[in-house]
């Protein structure tokens, strides 16, 4: 992939997507309330949200199709009172999109090239390096009538790219998607932002593949930001509202598991321990809450379990801590809004 | 300062309008050009007119009533048809150019390009409008052989050709707006037919619009009035000078479409937005409109009320006629007399002979005798007392069957709420035996040849497109 020259200096403007204070309503509903984040070059942003939270709202403001009742937005600085140019700097995947089924892979990505101001044959050149790098070299002169969904999320993909977007928007890309194929995806996306220097902006429902691709996360509930920043950021801020740590989660051997309860069953602090993976050992361990939310007597606790395993001699497989995963912090901050 | 002040400083200066080696409008125009075409949609739609056109020369020649036409209203009628036809196809293909896209998801990638709004609805009315020309070229061999060497046909090509444009365009660009304004493709269709049904309807029925209100209508109606124009300069020999002022509606209709086009065309969105639900009910009350027409239509052909019949009046003139009965082949003609004297003893008023032709079996099927007899009616101004005038009569046996030819005197009422008597005359007695003509005017390989010839070069462009494919996909 060809990595992109930015044409703001780094240091003076570092963001290339600033949005302040968009509002939207539809009738009495207020979809959007203040919406203010921005987004870095080569970074990729989470958008994240319930139903109905306003992500495809917003998406569609910042990529000139909606206009804001208030507020402002620049991308590559150009402010949003110039849709047209803002066009030209932007990449889209937009939420079902659809498709020209007589087109081949390669007549579509020309097609659009074109749009974007490029002659035949270098839209032409530049869609063949596309399908490259989207995968698709093999079934570019295929018809997309033929096409897999997998197959259509990509060319997607390409088509968003055709003009070397500055900000590219991906509204659920790996919506039924195979696991395969929801990595393929996802490992694409981090390319786009580390090899083109472009900054990603992607909506999505699953939380783990969020959690792993992107570098920052904006949570939207009910028209409003609830959280935003780096994903380890939020998780953390999320820890420190929420007392979680009354639940830990341990992995080990089956062969184990008998014993491991056994341990664990004499350890101080313990209420129950539940086995919640036979398969896999995973044991569910609930603690009594003596340390009232100090992380530091947490930490404790928690190593004086995994020291009364280890000195049983019980391998430990994995570790969790409930309220470390992005998707708890997502639950608990959007249902408290709900409530 | 916040961020977006910052950036704003150095914003406007980093704005430059790329330079684009074809301008977008045509890239549309081509992309929706290969999508109707190759994509197979406008060549199905050629295909079914192409049928229906040779459907209708058919019946125009084989059919015994029909194949008596002359060749002036045969041309003419089949020059309608084509034109009416077309119109519904630019009119359903620009109903489905932007709501389909909507409905398809495809218009919000073309959205987001910055192709020029204007310049995409441009685009996809210039393909949409892409069929008219096709569609005519496939009528001319059609007009050709009904024209059966007629010196209508130069004229119905110069007119069919121009008024067949205007109409068309007028027709993209209302089904084009219809499709601007419609949530759904469903919605725009149902708009679109209903305008079509509600416009084509007074057209097809020239005859109901009667009295300066009825002209009036039938004038503002861009279908009807071309209809009128058409049939007064190619059957009726009138000059275009003296009906030219009939094409006003098609033209203003084409132009304000389009001018309407462009102006709203740079707030194309990807929904149609709040004014989709007003479209809706416009929707509805269009049908609603289109139902109300065609029962006044109905109510209006009802017979006239025995109220006015009782008022008449007898007058002193008497009607008779040279022959009894007659029997002859379909396709043969007749010829008789009659004698108008008014044995009254002051002169008469003006008045109208009319001939009417009953079917005597037992269905009662109605005959028209416009299509029997060029010579309908005729009108006399004044007979003076004792004085006779005589008319010779023609009539051409078209159907088979058992018929009576009478002849009425219809004197004009004195004045504007009074009626007068109609008087009859003895009747003729005629029986035409069937005759069919085989294949008349060499019509059958062009009402076949011609979709033969479509459907090959729809699998030529099939098989093109795929080999195009199978080489290296654009």
């Amino acid at each position: 992939m060809p990595k992109r020259k930015t044409s703001l200096d780094s240091n003076s403007y570092p963001e290339i997507l600033v949005a302040e204070n968009l509002c939207k309503s539809y009738g009495p509903r207020q979809a959007l309330q203040g919406l203010t984040f921005s987004l870095k070059a080569g970074r990729v942003l989470g958008f994240l949200g319930p139903n109905g939270a306003g992500k495809t709202t917003s998406i569609r403001i910042l990529t000139t199709i909606m206009e804001p009742e208030a507020g402002h937005f620049v991308i590559d600085g150009i402010p949003s009172e110039h849709p047209e140019e803002i066009r030209r700097r932007i990449g889209v995947l937009p939420e079902n999109l659809g498709f020209p089924r007589q087109m081949t892979g390669i007549e579509y990505l020309t097609y659009y090239g074109q749009l974007y101001g490029r002659t035949a044959s270098q839209a032409r050149q530049n869609g063949l390096k596309l399908l490259e790098d989207v995968g698709l070299q093999q079934r570019g002169r295929s018809l997309i009538g033929s096409y897999s969904h997998g197959m259509r999320q990509r060319i997607g993909i390409a088509r968003a790219l055709v003009n070397d977007p500055v900000v590219v928007f991906l509204d659920e890309p790996t919506l039924g998607l195979d696991p395969r194929g929801q990595q393929e995806l996802l490992d694409l996306i981090q390319r786009i932002a580390h090899e083109r220097n472009a900054g990603v902006v992607l909506c999505s429902h699953l939380l783990s593949e969020v959690e792993g691709v992107c570098d920052d996360v904006v949570i939207l509930n009910l028209g409003r930001i609830v959280a935003r920043g780096s994903v380890g950021e939020v998780i953390g801020r999320g820890q420190q509202n929420i007392i979680l740590q009354n639940t830990l989660r341990v992995q080990v051997p089956s062969a184990s598991v008998t014993k491991a309860r056994q341990v664990l069953k004499e350890t101080p602090n313990i209420m129950k321990v539940t086995l919640i993976g036979e398969m896999e050992g995973w044991l569910q361990i609930e603690l009594i809450n003596a340390t009232n939310g100090n992380a530091e007597k947490d930490i404790q606790m928690n190593n004086k379990i995994l020291g009364a395993l280890i000195r049983a001699k019980i391998p430990i497989l994995g570790f969790e801590i409930e309220g470390s995963r992005l998707q708890d912090v997502f639950l608990h901050l959007t249902e408290e809004v709900i409530k | 300062m916040s961020d977006i002040q910052n950036v704003k400083k150095v914003a406007i200066s980093k704005i430059k309008v790329s330079e684009s080696t074809l301008p977008a409008w045509w890239l549309v125009f081509r992309r929706e050009l290969i999508d109707l075409w190759i994509g197979g949609k406008a060549f199905n739609l050629i295909l079914i007119y192409s049928i229906l056109l040779g459907g209708m020369v058919y019946v125009y020649s084989f059919n015994t009533e029909l194949s008596l036409i002359p060749p002036r209203e045969a041309v003419y009628e089949m020059l309608k048809n084509a034109m009416a036809v077309a119109m519904f196809v630019g009119l359903i293909i620009g109903a489905d150019s932007l709501s389909g896209e909507r409905d398809r998801a495809t218009l919000e990638s073309l959205l987001l390009t910055p192709a020029n709004r204007r310049q995409i609805i441009v685009g996809k009315f210039l393909a949409a409008f892409s069929i008219w020309p096709a569609a005519y070229v496939i009528a001319i061999p059609y007009l050709y052989v009904l024209a059966q060497g007629n010196e209508v046909l130069a004229p119905a090509l110069l007119w069919g050709a121009i008024t067949g444009t205007v109409l068309v365009l007028g027709y993209t660009g209302v089904g084009m707006l219809v499709s601007f304004w419609s949530s759904s493709n469903k919605v725009s269709y149902f708009i679109s037919l209903g305008i079509y049904a509600l416009l084509l309807v007074p057209a097809e029925l020239p005859g109901k619009s009667a009295g300066a209100a009825g002209q009036f209508l039938q004038w503002i109606n861009p279908m009807a009035a071309v209809n009128h124009f058409l049939s007064k300069h190619l059957v009726n020999y009138r000059s275009v000078a003296e009906f030219w002022t009939w094409l006003t509606s098609s033209v203003v209709l084409a132009v304000g479409s389009l001018m309407v086009l462009l102006i709203v065309g740079s707030g194309l969105r990807l929904e149609a937005g709040r004014g989709s639900k007003l479209w809706a009910k416009l929707g509805r009350a269009i049908g609603v409109s289109v139902i109300t027409t065609l029962i006044l239509i109905a109510s209006s052909a009802l017979p006239t009320t025995a109220h006015q019949l009782a008022t008449a009046t007898e007058p002193p003139l008497q009607i008779s006629i040279d022959m009894e009965y007659k029997t002859v082949r379909a396709g043969d003609s007749i010829f008789f007399n009659t004698s108008v004297t008014n044995n009254g003893i002051v002169e008469s008023v003006s008045f109208i002979v009319a001939m009417n032709i009953i079917n005597l079996d037992a269905q009662g099927e109605v005959v028209d005798p416009e299509d029997w007899s060029p010579q309908r009616t005729q009108y006399v101004e004044h007979l003076a007392v004792g004085e006779s005038i005589t008319f010779k009569w023609r009539v051409n046996a078209i159907l088979d069957g058992d018929y009576m030819i009478y002849m009425v005197v219809l004197p004009e009422p004195e004045q504007q709420d009074a009626t007068s008597q109609p008087i009859a005359s003895q009747g003729i007695h005629l029986t035409v035996t069937p005759f069919t003509k085989l294949n008349p005017g060499g019509v059958l390989p062009f009402a076949i040849g011609t979709p033969i010839l479509i459907l090959i070069i729809i699998y030529l462009v099939i098989r093109g497109r795929r080999k195009q494919i199978d080489a290296g996909g654009s």
